[in-house]
């Protein structure tokens, strides 16, 4: 199980997002995601985004002053 | 996922951004995202105003310039690589005010008239800004 983390701390909404949507692109189907976001909007939105686009949210978790938020690619 | 369309007819720079980011998150959703930029929105992709970063801004502009916000044009161009936008710039300001493609920054697809603007988004969601 190969894992990418991806760290947008100190960028704002959609920053994050943008950051991830570029990486799950290009990553091979079952990859996990970690995405560091200081940003707490985008700590709720890219769950709601991995829903609409059909991915699993494997975790979402405060860690100290910046959420960590896991994905895997599903298709 | 649909077809949205977003006329942007202010050159505000919050409404800039704000249409950036609408359009640019519904794209990576796999929407079809047309954007007509037209009127003070059109102006707001001149090379000239972009270099100076003259954009009409409130209190909230001017501190999304100062915080490095990412912007609304870098916001565009990223969204035309990862999803399905497209941006047209409105032909009838360019005709009236004698402007070449080549005074805009280089995000557009192409100069289109109201008309054919119409017709491509027919059957999807419009939203004025």
């Amino acid at each position: 199980m190969s894992r990418i983390v991806v760290d947008a701390r100190g960028s704002f909404c959609p920053g994050p997002l943008m950051e991830l949507v570029k990486t799950i692109k290009d990553a091979e189907v079952g990859t996990e995601i970690e995405v560091l976001s200081s940003d707490e909007s985008s700590a709720k939105d890219i769950p709601e985004w991995v829903k609409k686009a059909g991915h699993e949210l494997v975790g979402v978790e405060k860690k100290g002053d910046y959420w960590s938020i896991v994905v895997k690619k599903l298709k | 996922m649909g077809k949205l369309a977003i006329v942007l007819a202010s050159g505000e720079l919050e409404k800039l951004q704000a249409a950036s980011i609408i359009g640019s998150v519904a794209a990576t959703l796999g929407t079809e995202v047309l954007v007509f930029a037209t009127m003070d929105g059109l102006m707001a992709f001149k090379k000239d105003v972009v270099e100076k970063k003259a954009w009409k801004a409130g209190e909230l502009g001017k501190g999304m310039l100062q915080a490095n916000a990412p912007l609304f044009i870098d916001t565009f161009k990223q969204a035309k690589e990862t999803g399905n936008l497209k941006l047209y710039a409105c032909g009838m300001v360019m005709d009236m005010l004698g402007l070449s493609m080549d005074e805009f920054v280089d995000v557009f697809d192409d100069k289109l008239g109201v008309t054919a603007f119409l017709g491509m988004t027919e059957g999807a969601q419009v939203l004025f800004i």
